[in-house]
Parts: C-alpha cells; structure tokens; sequence
C-alpha cells in the first residue's frame, strides 16, 4: 500500500529559489526523498540515491517528452539524443559523443592549456577584472567556437543562443517565452549550416565529413552542433564563474590547491557538488513507480534536483563545507548513467585547465560585488567583481 | 566478485583508473582492461569505489560463478 506523497507549495522556479535554491533544497530533502509540488505539477527527487537510481533507470524515468518542463520544448527535442532512450539513444548518444572521448579530446588539450594560461596571466596583469566577462564567458566560448570552427557573426550569437537553449527548458513563464525567439535562432540556423560555413580542420567540419562519408545519418550534423552549443557553452560558463566565486569565498582552500596543483581535479568535483550549474531536470515516469513507499504514478514528470542531492548527508559527510579535497567524483552535476553528459571530459579539461592556471598565476584575490539574475535551468553569476589581484 | 565493463557505455572518461588502479587500466586507445580476474580485499574495494564512480554506469560487479 502506497503513502500518499508529501507535498510542497513552493514554486520550484519562482525567482527567489533561482537565485539562492539551497534552503528550499534542504527543506526538501528533510521533508522526504520525493515530494509532489502542485504548483509545478511536479515530483521532485530530493536524495542523492534516488536521484542517482532513477538516472540509472531510463526505461522507468524516460527523457522522451520528459527532459524539459513545457511541452513545446519537449516537442522541440524529440529526436535528439538529450531526449530519447535507448535502444535509440544509444546510436545517437554514441555519434554525439564520439569527438568529445578522451582519446580525441587529447588532441586538443595543450590548446585549451595555453589559452587558459594566457588569459589568466593576462588578467592578472591588469590587477583586478570582472570574471563573468573576462574569463568565465570568454573561455569557453573561445573554446567551443574553436572545437566547431565557428567565425564571425555566429561567434557573437553564441553566448545568447546558448543561454536561450537552456532557458527555453524551464516551465513556461515569462523568461521562457521570451527565450524561445533567440533558441529559434540557433535552430535555424544550424538546420542550413554546411560544411563550408565551419573552419577546415575543425571538430565541426569533421562531423559534416564524416556524414559524406556515410559515417552518421544524413542531416545528423546539425544536431550535433546544436547540442554542442546548446548544452556547452552556458553550463561551462556557469561552472568556471563558480569556480571563482568559490575560491573567492574561501581564500585557505584556494591557498591548499596553490601549495599541492594535484588537488586541481578534486577541487574541480567539488565546485560542481557545492555549486551545482543545472537547477532541475526532467524525466517522464512510465509506469506507476514506488520509491520509498509514495507512488509516482505513471505518466507523471519528476524532476531530478543535482542541487539537492549533492548537498545530502546522507552521502557527504558536512555537506555544507566546501573543501577542495573531498574528492566527489561522484557528484551527481554531470547526471549519471546513458544521459550522464556527454561533453564532461570537455568540460573538466577546461575546468582542470581554468583552476590550473589560477593556481599558478595567482597569489591572493579579493572577490567584489557580485549579482545573481533568476534563470529557469542554468544557475551562473551574471557579474562577480574581483579585485587586489596579486600575480604569483 | 568478478568486475565487468559494458564496452558500448564506456566512453574512456577515466575516472576508474584513479579509483581502481590495481583492478584495471585503459589501453592505447583509452579502452578499460580488467587486470584482475578474482575480487577480494582491496582490489574489491577498489573494484567497488569504480563502479559508483564510473559517470555512464559501464561498470558493475557480478558473483563470480
């Protein structure tokens, strides 16, 4: 016999829990490992196991129709990797993560290296900076432009496309309908791009290469660099601002990754569990599920809350500590299982390449003024001010 | 227990061979290699510490027959 479920009045994207979610999160998770929110029409997964079993359970949590929280995104997704199950999934999880394996992100490493090293001596020079501008967006999207082999006019609209392209999953209120115009655009535009319009050499004009060849299915290329842009470029931006804001607020654990660089991929796994980037994610239920003894029924969407798991203490010992040798590798912000991201190895390649060159060129900073606007999925600092800036 | 990889989901993302470096290794071509047959002890808790860490759930540990 089923528990009726606990339920919660919060609106989960109400702009107050978009810019400060860990309250409510810890609320929630106190209340129960699953809670209903009327106002969403949601059931939210709050625990780290949970969320992790469902991650592990697309055939019971499905992404088809269930990722986003409008059904015009959903629709607008279908077919994609991001929003299928396998069997289908797996053929086209395998073509999307196919340029971003280890083994082929190799090529390419001593690249984001010495771009992170110059734009951070180059910051230093300069004696204080604004980091949102001048090193979380530039990076990556130096980056990712340079990985599909974008120029000019595309180059500019990155950034807003990219953020669009994870706005437009929220639910839909104001800020999604005004994204859907802009996430239109890079629609568009990558359904007409060709081969020609991307950098010889590059991942991107690989991919066209590689569907003359037969290699991928005709019109798959498009997709491709959709998602790139979609899913890579706002995340990363989020997560390197993070990685500032946080070792702005705490100077000693800044200071211990200064004094020993191997905690740089550590200390990168503990931005992400301390500061998840996504606020919440969709998956549809496809059969009346029990999960500690309330029923999810079938047909209903849950959301899973990377926020809310990767501060349970149920699995992390002081959760509420940051501390850049905790080692959470298994911090749930990367997702976990067939839909667990693709573009990770990318993403901790610049993260590593980011706190590396921080760590080396930096002595000590002071973090300013900061401001955090409400934004549906993508949780990032819009401005954080650094100061005092002393060169290492 | 016996460690097994699920060669379509492995994606080479690595973080297994910190975790489990007696148990396994990757190959040239990043590819995971169980070095270990037969499970106990600490390459069992090594074996165990890789399958929660593995990001796309290649990994898992079955009884050995």
């Amino acid at each position: 016999m089923s528990k009726a479920p606990v339920t919660s009045d919060i609106d989960l994207f109400a702009d107050d829990i978009l810019v400060d979610a860990y309250p409510t999160f810890k609320a929630l998770r106190d209340q129960a490992a699953v809670v209903y929110l009327p106002i969403n029409n949601l059931y939210v997964l709050t625990r780290y196991d949970v969320i992790r079993a469902a991650l592990g359970d697309p055939a019971t949590f499905s992404s088809v129709k269930g990722i986003g929280f409008n059904p015009a995104v959903n629709d607008a997704l279908q077919g994609t990797s991001l929003a299928s199950d396998p069997p289908i999934h797996t053929q086209l999880r395998a073509t999307l993560a196919a340029n971003l394996t280890p083994r082929k992100l190799r090529a390419i490493e001593e690249q984001i290296v010495g771009k992170a090293e110059a734009l951070v001596r180059k910051l230093v020079q300069g004696g204080g900076f604004e980091a949102m501008d001048a090193l979380a967006r530039a990076f990556p999207l130096e980056i990712v432009a340079d990985l599909i082999g974008f120029t000019g006019d595309v180059k500019k609209n990155m950034l807003r496309w990219g953020q669009a392209a994870m706005e437009v999953i929220g639910p839909m209120n104001q800020r999604t309908i005004e994204n859907f115009p802009i996430a239109g655009e890079l629609y568009g535009w990558c359904s007409q791009v060709t081969a020609n319009d991307l950098v010889p050499g590059s991942i991107g004009r690989g991919i066209f290469e590689a569907m003359d060849r037969g290699e991928i299915p005709p019109g798959s290329a498009g997709h491709i660099i959709h998602q790139y842009l979609g899913a890579g470029v706002d995340t990363t931006i989020a997560s390197i601002g993070n990685v500032v804001a946080l070792f702005g607020r705490h100077p000693e654990q800044f200071e211990r990754v200064r004094q020993d660089p191997s905690l740089v991929p550590s200390a990168f796994s503990e931005v992400l569990r301390y500061y998840p980037v996504v606020h919440a994610w969709g998956r549809r239920v496809t059969r009346d599920v029990e999960i500690e003894g309330v029923l999810i029924p079938e047909g209903s969407q849950a959301a899973v809350l990377f926020g809310a798991g990767n501060r349970d203490e149920r699995h992390y010992a002081n959760p509420d500590v940051f501390d850049v040798a905790r080692n959470p590798a298994d911090h749930l912000m990367f997702g976990y299982g067939p839909h667990s991201c693709a573009g990770q190895g990318l993403a901790r390649m610049e993260g590593h390449a980011v706190i590396t060159a921080l760590a080396r060129h930096v002595r000590s900073f002071r973090l300013g003024d900061w401001a955090k606007k409400p934004t549906n999925v993508t949780q990032a600092f819009d401005k954080l001010m650094v100061h005092d800036v002393v060169g290492a | 227990m016996k460690l097994e990889v699920d060669v379509k989901r492995c994606e080479g993302h690595g973080l297994c061979l910190q975790a489990a470096p007696q148990v396994l290794h990757h190959n040239e071509n990043s590819e995971v290699v169980i070095d270990v047959e037969v499970l106990s002890g600490e390459a069992l808790a090594q074996a165990e510490a890789a399958v929660r860490i593995c990001p796309v759930a290649a990994l898992r540990l079955t009884p050995k027959p």
